[in-house]
């Protein structure tokens, strides 16, 4: 293994594009009417991330924290942005509740992995920066939709029974219990069932790319499980965040229901 | 009245509604001593859940004071007064688990030691007129009027002083909501609890209480000892309400 990387040549692309051809043909011969979504899908997926890849490539290039940092912060904007449009239900005060979780959450995190555990150098090396933080805010954009759509269905769904106990002496901290704990399972759950499938179900995508570009396999190996450890914790992070600010939002001052 | 355990001094209060905020208290006082039992009536939409919602601060007044046992309700925790006005809401609710721990849920909501009834479990089921074999048994599965004793015996497992009964009875057929009206009555009697019981049903108000409010648009437009405001109601809108045939009881068994 001597790590030489096969390119692919625009040739090579357009004959993978034909297999969207195909996957449209049979979307025509069942009339599934899916032809125009793949299309723009594909047109989509071609321009987002030839754009992303010559941003990074600039990135890579400039040597200098500044353009790294943007892309960070930009990609933490989409993933509210991506939030928002998710949640149908939004809690009061859902984009500042959702900012600050992710920033904590994912920064922490990322922080955390990044510079206390591999100790990058530069400590903003984008080639490892950029992608693990990428995969950090993904996997914690969903455990916080999920999460932050539970909290609002359970307040919607049970909002006699969080009323019940709060005649009964319950603070709105005791009362909100059962629906703060059942979100926080729900969101949990993609990221635990990921870990304990991982190697028997698939190969991860961070693990094989690594391997594809020529890393010792034992290797990135490790660097998987390191990853998954830090997207579950990132996910219960920025989720108990979430959560914690979150419930309050559902509650007067003087700790009743708002209307 | 200084003796008064509930108090509303002059409240109003505004509630959004689909044309804005749209008031439904309007500068309404009322008193409701320990051991006495004051039954508030008046159409629906007339305010009357809402009134209740202020003694324990489910809702807050947008002017006036309510107190509580002398106390500006605002100066007390919401937890603290609500433990001890307890509100027991027109549908029984009980939490998954036997009896047993439903009686437990008060204590174990809140973590201080004032919290527990002086009232052994049995005690407390007894004053509902309930027996002691129910303790174990599953809470969904009883009867709704058992239900709802259950919950007028959790409400009672705290520091309870006072009661607000919002339509305890409209979800029971009459023998049973008559038995259950005059459990209130026994409690407030026995207990020198506070009760103040919204009903749309003028049967369950003369069963039980030694006041009537009779509360229309955000008003008390009546107010007097239960006979004399039924027999004699001084306002045209009283009498409209009470006259109406819709008003269960007004009529037919007089």
């Amino acid at each position: 293994m001597n790590g030489s990387i096969i390119d692919l040549t625009l040739w090579d692309l357009l004959v993978v594009y034909g297999l969207l051809v195909l996957t449209m043909g049979l979307s025509r011969l069942l009339d599934a009417r899916q032809e125009r979504d793949i299309f723009w899908a594909g047109l989509r997926m071609f321009v987002q991330l030839l754009a992303v890849g010559y941003v990074l490539h600039l990135a890579f290039a400039l040597q200098t924290p500044w353009p790294v940092l943007l892309i960070l912060i930009v990609m933490g904007g989409f993933a509210v942005q991506t939030i928002g449009a998710r949640v149908k239900e939004k809690m009061p005060r859902f984009y500042t509740v959702v900012s600050l979780a992710i920033f904590c959450g994912c920064g922490g995190m990322t922080f955390f992995f990044c510079l206390l555990v591999v100790g990058l150098t530069p400590w903003y090396d984008p080639r490892y920066l950029i992608p693990l933080t990428g995969m950090i805010i993904g996997n914690s954009m969903t455990g916080a939709s999920l999460a932050a759509e539970r909290l609002a269905a359970e307040f919607r769904e049970r909002r006699d029974e969080i009323e019940t106990l709060l005649c009964l002496g319950a603070s709105a901290r005791v009362a909100a219990g059962s629906p703060v704990r059942n979100a926080f399972q729900a969101a949990l759950i993609p990221a635990v069932n990921a870990m304990a499938a991982m190697g028997l179900v698939f190969l991860p995508g961070m693990m094989t790319g690594q391997i594809l570009s020529g890393t010792e396999p034992l290797i990135a190996v490790k660097y998987q499980i390191a990853i998954m450890c830090v997207i579950t914790a990132s996910v219960a992070l920025t989720t108990f965040i979430i959560l914690k600010v979150g419930y309050r939002s559902y509650f007067t001052p003087y700790q009743s229901l708002k209307p | 009245m200084t003796s008064a355990l509930l108090e509303a001094d002059r409240v109003s209060l505004s509630r959004p509604g689909e044309l804005g905020m749209q008031p439904v208290l309007n500068d309404l006082s009322l008193t409701v001593a320990a051991g006495e039992l004051v039954a508030v009536v008046g159409p629906s939409g007339g305010g009357k859940s809402s009134l209740l919602r202020l003694f324990n601060r489910l809702l807050d007044a947008d002017s006036g004071t309510v107190r509580f046992a002398g106390e500006d309700i605002r100066s007390l925790a919401p937890p603290q007064l609500r433990a001890r006005a307890v509100l027991v809401a027109q549908k029984p609710l009980l939490f998954a688990g036997t009896v047993r721990d439903n009686l437990a849920m008060p204590a174990r909501l809140r973590r201080s030691t004032d919290t527990r009834s002086p009232l052994a479990d049995e005690e407390l089921l007894a004053l509902c007129q309930l027996d002691k074999t129910l303790l174990d048994r599953d809470g969904q599965r009883l009867s709704i009027g058992q239900q709802q004793r259950v919950c007028l015996a959790r409400a009672m497992a705290g520091p309870c002083q006072a009661l607000l009964l919002d339509e305890p009875t409209s979800a029971l057929d009459w023998p049973t909501a008559e038995a259950l009206t005059r459990t209130f009555r026994d409690l407030a009697r026995q207990r020198q609890l506070a009760i103040l019981l919204v009903t749309h049903d003028l049967r369950v108000a003369r069963l039980c209480a030694d006041r009537l409010l009779v509360l229309i648009d955000g008003r008390i437009v009546e107010a007097g000892p239960v006979e004399e405001v039924i027999a004699a109601p001084k306002s045209a809108e009283a009498r409209a309400f009470l006259n109406h045939p819709g008003t269960d009881g007004a009529g037919g068994d007089r």
